[in-house]
């Protein structure tokens, strides 16, 4: 069986789910933040858990932890298998 | 030579390496140490005395990276090239290496004489890391000294080896970046000759392919034929890669960081993330979360006002008697009066200090220094994007219940002058340990104590709505929180009392000199004797509208200069101290609402001013007593309807 690829944003990934970072639509500043931060297309992101409603998201990338905005979790592009 | 012996050396870093504990170590001077991702803006300097040696150490402002993206960054590479330190130390938080890496690589590319400093590596040790120190030293060809700064572990072979390597620049390994972009590296640094600009040529050429505003601004000033070279090779880049070519610069200098870091360091599984793991579980849960901060916040108030209340009993008893001693020493005229009215304003500062805002800030910083405020702002951040800001404006937010000043100077935290703005006018209407005192010795203890949390949760509402109002007012895109989440920690005592004295020291610092003279001024007034015109011209207001006695325009005034005076001087005014005589419920929780929203304290308003300026200042002012004026009339007239009713 082939793992079925499938593209989905980083605000709908579940929580313990890791993917991989395609692209960062963000503005310019949050995205050179977050490349400060090592979130740059081709990154691995695990998602540690999410809040309820749509409040931020805590995940791991680099072996850091850090939150970012539900707003911004939204313009980021993950690929990963399903 | 004496000039040889005399050395300069600056810290860089990002937030939370320990920067600012290695500073304090370095040169024995007090400073901040925070959780905060980029708390340390002002220039922190320090002289050290080593052997022979006078060294000056400076603190460069905590970063991620050294791209114009805040004003600090800016500030700290502009340091780095144009003053030439002798050294730079870059510190590193052990626990997260891969991520300090990516900063490292760009302070190497700047090609400045480096040491690094890899700090915590006590809390990198118990969480099961294993850094081969000696393998990173010849992979990046720059002295790597483990620390750890809160301790002083470590500070004396670190600063041997500044001495060994001082001034001696671009001495370190290059790393490459991948084929395509040195291609577009190599064909920029051809066109920029050595020495052409205060930076060296193969970071510049990073920064043209970066889109770095400033640089390209400064080439584009002196040699604007470059600028269309580097369009065509980032246009090239972006074909490649499909995105922009910073971020393909970006990417690949986070994939060097992980390439290295995957070759010096292995972790092994360990008790400690794992407890860091199950405490976030019920610290960040969606529904344990919630619970566990009102417990939290909910004691720390409660011990706060339980203790708050005892010892400021003991200092009126103790005061008193002081100022008895007063008037027969020195007798009753005039001037005793006025040197009173200066005494009376630096014990109406320590009676607040002293009992409410010292332990606030204690069990704050404690709460600070464990990793917790952190996951507040977590929480928060869902409900703060409703009032255009971010989570981490709760730290703002928080501090400014102990007092308005420091909550404040705060919101430096923020992002965006917007931001800082919205959030510093929040803050004044967040009741401080001043305005509890009110809250609590007033509507607490004569009307009930329901009431008073009441009027705690009707400022919230309040902050809230304000907050989606000016959101909407004031244009602007909202910045979305990126905020690092530390793990939590053991509370180190030496961080939390100095910090606990930082904030202190901006209240008293600030709030004295403007309350001291405040107070001489309206004691002056008052012994003119205009006191009583003063209170009949606002009767209209006090006594009509807000259905209070005409003295509380008075009591107002005083009000300015500390809110807490209201309640001292209403007991002075009614001679009484048992308010339930003289005041209906009613009269008490409309005076309280007044008193908590008409205006911040003089202290917090000559930190707008500072911050700010005069006109935003006056306009928050302004806004706040006409708003605050006409709640409080609406509120009497709806006690005064259910009461009628009941």
């Amino acid at each position: 069986m082939i793992a079925e690829k499938r593209s989905r944003l980083l605000s709908e990934m579940k929580s313990g789910e890791t993917g991989l970072v395609v692209a960062v639509a963000g503005g310019k500043k949050a995205t050179k933040r977050l490349a400060d931060l090592g979130l740059t297309p081709g990154s691995l992101v695990r998602v540690v858990r999410k809040t309820l409603f749509s409040g931020p998201i805590h995940i791991e990338v680099c072996g850091s932890k850090f939150a970012i905005g539900r707003g911004l979790a939204q313009k980021i592009i993950m690929d990963f298998n399903a | 030579m004496p000039e040889n012996n005399h050395i300069t050396i600056v810290l860089a870093g990002q937030g939370n390496a320990g920067k600012s504990s290695l500073f304090n170590n370095l040169t024995g001077l007090h400073q901040h140490i925070g959780n905060w991702a980029g708390k340390t803006i002002e220039k922190r300097e320090g002289t050290l005395f080593y052997k022979d040696y006078t060294i000056d150490v400076l603190d460069l402002p905590g970063i991620y990276s050294l791209t114009t993206y805040s004003v600090e960054e800016v500030i700290s590479r502009e340091y780095i090239t144009h003053h030439h330190p002798d050294c730079v130390i870059n510190v590193v938080d052990s626990t997260n290496l891969e991520r300090s890496l990516i900063f490292t690589l760009q302070l190497l590319e700047l090609e400045c004489p480096l040491v690094l400093a890899l700090n915590m590596r006590d809390l990198a040790k118990n969480r099961g890391i294993n850094i081969e120190y000696n393998k990173l030293q010849g992979l990046l060809n720059t002295p790597v000294i483990p620390t750890v700064a809160s301790r002083g572990y470590g500070i004396t072979d670190l600063i041997d080896e500044i001495l060994k390597i001082k001034g001696n620049r671009s001495s370190h390994a290059v790393h490459r970046y991948g084929k395509e972009i040195e291609d577009c590296i190599g064909q920029l640094t051809s066109l920029i000759q050595i020495n052409e600009f205060a930076y060296p040529a193969r970071w510049i050429a990073i920064k043209l392919l970066e889109k770095d505003k400033d640089i390209t601004k400064l080439v584009g000033d002196q040699k604007p034929e470059i600028l269309g070279k580097t369009k065509e090779l980032s246009d090239h880049l972006e074909e490649m890669h499909g995105h922009d070519s910073s971020l393909v610069i970006a990417d690949e200098r986070s994939h060097l960081a992980y390439q290295l870091t995957r070759e010096i360091e292995t972790i092994l599984p360990n008790r400690i993330t794992s407890l860091n793991d199950r405490l976030d579980a019920i610290t960040m849960d969606r529904i344990s979360g919630y619970i566990v901060m009102v417990l939290i916040m909910g004691g720390m108030f409660f011990t706060v006002f339980t203790f708050g209340n005892w010892l400021s009993g003991l200092f009126d008893t103790m005061f008193a008697q002081f100022h008895d001693w007063w008037n027969n020493a020195v007798g009753v005229s005039s001037l005793a009066s006025l040197g009173w009215a200066a005494i009376e304003s630096v014990l109406a500062l320590v009676q607040i200090a002293f009992p409410y805002i010292l332990p606030f800030y204690i069990m704050l910083y404690v709460l600070e220094d464990w990793g917790y405020i952190a996951r507040i702002s977590f929480l928060m951040d869902h409900l703060m994007h409703k009032m255009g800001i971010h989570g981490k404006a709760c730290i703002s937010f928080i501090i400014g219940l102990g007092c308005n000043v420091p909550g404040c100077l705060s919101c430096r935290i923020m992002e965006s002058r917007r931001e800082r703005f919205i959030t510093a006018v929040l803050v004044t209407l967040v009741p401080c340990s001043a305005v509890s005192v009110i809250v609590f010795g007033l509507v607490g203890k004569y009307v009930g104590l329901l009431w008073a949390l009441g009027l705690y949760v009707f400022a919230m509402i309040l902050i809230f709505l304000v907050g989606r109002i000016s959101s909407k007012l004031l244009l602007g895109e909202p910045v979305e929180l990126i905020m690092p989440m530390p793990d939590y920690k053991a509370p180190q005592l030496k961080s939390v009392f100095s910090q606990t004295w930082d904030s202190l020291k901006e209240f008293i610092y600030i709030a004295a000199p403007v309350v001291i003279v405040s107070g001489i001024l309206i004691r002056a007034i008052d012994l003119a004797g205009w006191m009583s015109a003063i209170s009949s011209f606002l009767s209209p207001v006090t006594v009509n509208w807000l259905g209070l006695p005409a003295v509380t325009g008075i009591l107002l005034i005083f009000g300015i200069l500390r809110k807490e005076l209201i309640l001292v001087m209403l007991a002075a005014y009614l001679g009484t101290t048992h308010f339930a005589d003289v005041l209906s419920p009613q009269q008490m929780i409309t005076l309280a609402v007044v008193s908590m929203f008409y205006v911040p304290c003089v202290a917090t308003i000559s930190v707008l001013w500072n911050e700010y300026g005069w006109k935003k200042t006056l306009i928050v002012c302004a806004l706040e007593i006409f708003f605050a004026i006409a709640l409080a009339g609406l509120v009497k007239r709806l006690l005064d309807f259910f009461y009628s009713a009941g």
